[in-house]
């Protein structure tokens, strides 16, 4: 008898949980679902992008012109056996792809979809993602290394390389946008943008910016980690199976949260005609974003390992100063008040 | 609430410490460190202070641990060899007595001297712009000599690892 309310307290306090806002935000509308589903859209996106480049059709069978390909796809991998190096450390790669998925989700946490509607309303959210941006490199060094083949590890070594010289002039790029706001909180920025995007007075800064993110996210020309020519598929040659799916849905919801990004960074956030609803504009820019991102890779041949780092360092690095040298002109002629909120 | 967060997160960085301490292979040591470290952040975060437990983990976990692995990575060509444990000495066991002992008295000191949770300050932490302008206006000569600082070493580190290369004699380098 003793224990009856006490299980009634219990199942009354699940309820709220699941019934409360944040949980339903975070498995629904900003969190999971929809990172998830993007990311599965954007594979078919992109597929179809490319053929339509190539003068193909691309995924064409599984629903409405192979939409639910990628959906296919990832249930073919489930049940496929999982293939390891004898020597490779299993424990190891398992816990780096796992731990890849969730470092790919977690800044979608901060990055808000509507006014109101973000997960955790960070005053420092835009460090948060980069924070969690730069923990990358080193799961994917650790599952090049696990994997113990040539290929994998001088895919994890590219990817490192290229990943940490290009921290610095991503930290730099978004500076002018820090200094005309004089905030580091997301939701702020997009409230700064309502009557201009930050794209037009920091143009200098998103093309940095931007440039910066296809080498992040291993994209063309910048996909030296996963030259196929060369290292077969790079770091993730040796996964198979889950732990194959598990990498290649973080790559793709990678993309997808750095393209909120520069939505929220550059491009207005939610803000937009009130035709639509702001959630809508948030995706559909988001994935105007990734769009142009694969016309990019369709285009596009490979640079060499020392162009990249001269690139980061001698060009970069020298535009993304320029950047704040012309924010500070901005704001020396009084220009930057259009902006602070 | 933050009593339990604040038992995992010690949990965490305490337990992964002694990991990354106690690790066969290096590589499991630098990641009990990041894990280690990525707690440190959690506690910061506790007390207030996000701003620096941002910079803690994209710093420390971020590029220290890479630099870290990197390292390991480039030195121990061989994977799987397993560190050879000695004994410790004679005077290796008085080591470990005495320095149990001191850690023991501090630590009970600590406890009869400072009640174990203290009252929460009303307000801890500087918010940001506040830090920015201190920082910018009255601690402007020591952020500048630390910048000084921090760019002598590297052009220190650059001199270190500059490789004399051999002039060809027709004017390339190799």
């Amino acid at each position: 008898m003793q224990g009856l309310p006490a299980l009634q307290e219990i199942l009354n306090l699940a309820l709220r949980i699941i019934t409360s806002r944040t949980f339903l935000e975070i498995v629904f509308f900003p969190g999971f679902l929809n990172v998830m589903l993007s990311a599965a859209f954007l594979v078919w996106l992109e597929r179809k992008v490319i053929a339509r480049i190539q003068l193909r059709i691309g995924p064409l069978y599984a629903g409405l012109s192979g939409i639910l390909q990628p959906i296919a796809d990832g249930v073919k991998l489930m049940f496929k056996e999982m293939i390891l190096p004898e020597l490779a450390d299993a424990k190891l790669l398992m816990l780096c792809a796992l731990g890849l998925m969730m470092l790919a989700f977690a800044p979608a946490a901060a990055i808000p979809f509507g006014e109101g509607l973000v997960i955790a309303n960070m005053d420092v959210g835009l460090v948060y993602v980069f924070a969690v941006m730069s923990l990358f490199p080193s799961v994917i060094l650790l599952i090049g290394w696990g994997s113990n083949s040539k290929y994998s590890f001088l895919g994890g070594l590219r990817s490192l390389f290229q990943q940490v010289a290009y921290e610095i002039p991503m930290w730099l790029s978004v500076l002018g946008i820090v200094m005309l706001t004089g905030t580091l909180n997301l939701t702020k920025i997009v409230e700064a943008q309502q009557r201009l995007w930050f794209v037009v007075p920091q143009v200098l800064g998103f093309a940095v910016f931007f440039t910066v993110a296809l080498a992040e996210l291993e994209r063309t020309p910048f996909d030296l980690p996963e030259a196929e020519t060369e290292l077969v598929m790079g770091w993730m040659t040796e996964l198979s199976g889950v732990p194959f799916m598990l990498g290649f849905l973080a790559m793709y919801t990678k993309l997808y949260v750095m393209s909120a990004l520069i939505t929220t960074l550059f491009l207005g956030g939610w803000s937009g005609p009130g035709f639509l609803p702001q959630p809508v504009w948030v995706v559909l820019k988001t994935f105007i974003v990734a769009s142009v991102v694969f016309v990019i890779r369709g285009t596009f041949p490979r640079v060499r390992v020392d162009i990249l780092l001269r690139t980061g360092w001698t060009r970069l690095l020298v535009l993304a100063f320029a950047n704040i040298f012309v924010t500070v002109a901005l704001m020396s002629i009084g220009l930057g008040s259009v902006w602070r909120i | 609430m933050p009593d339990i967060a604040f038992l995992a997160l010690s949990g965490l960085v305490i337990v992964s410490a002694i990991f990354a301490l106690e690790a066969k292979e290096l590589i499991y040591g630098a990641v009990g460190l990041a894990f280690s470290l990525i707690g440190v952040a959690g506690l910061f975060i506790l007390l207030g202070a996000e701003y620096l437990a941002m910079f803690q983990i994209s710093v420390y976990v971020g590029a220290v641990v890479v630099l870290i692995l990197f390292t390991i990575m480039l030195v121990r060509r061989e994977s799987g060899r397993i560190v050879e444990e000695e004994e410790p000495g004679r005077l290796g066991r008085a080591g470990i007595l005495v320095a149990g002992l001191i850690a023991l008295a501090v630590s009970g000191a600590i406890v009869l001297l400072v009640p174990i949770s203290p009252e929460a300050p009303e307000f801890y932490g500087v918010p940001l712009p506040e830090l920015g302008r201190d920082l910018a206006s009255s601690y402007a000569v020591p952020l500048v000599i630390l910048g000084l600082v921090i760019g002598a070493t590297v052009v220190g580190g650059l001199t270190l690892a500059k490789v004399e290369r051999e002039k060809k004699p027709n004017g390339t380098t190799q």
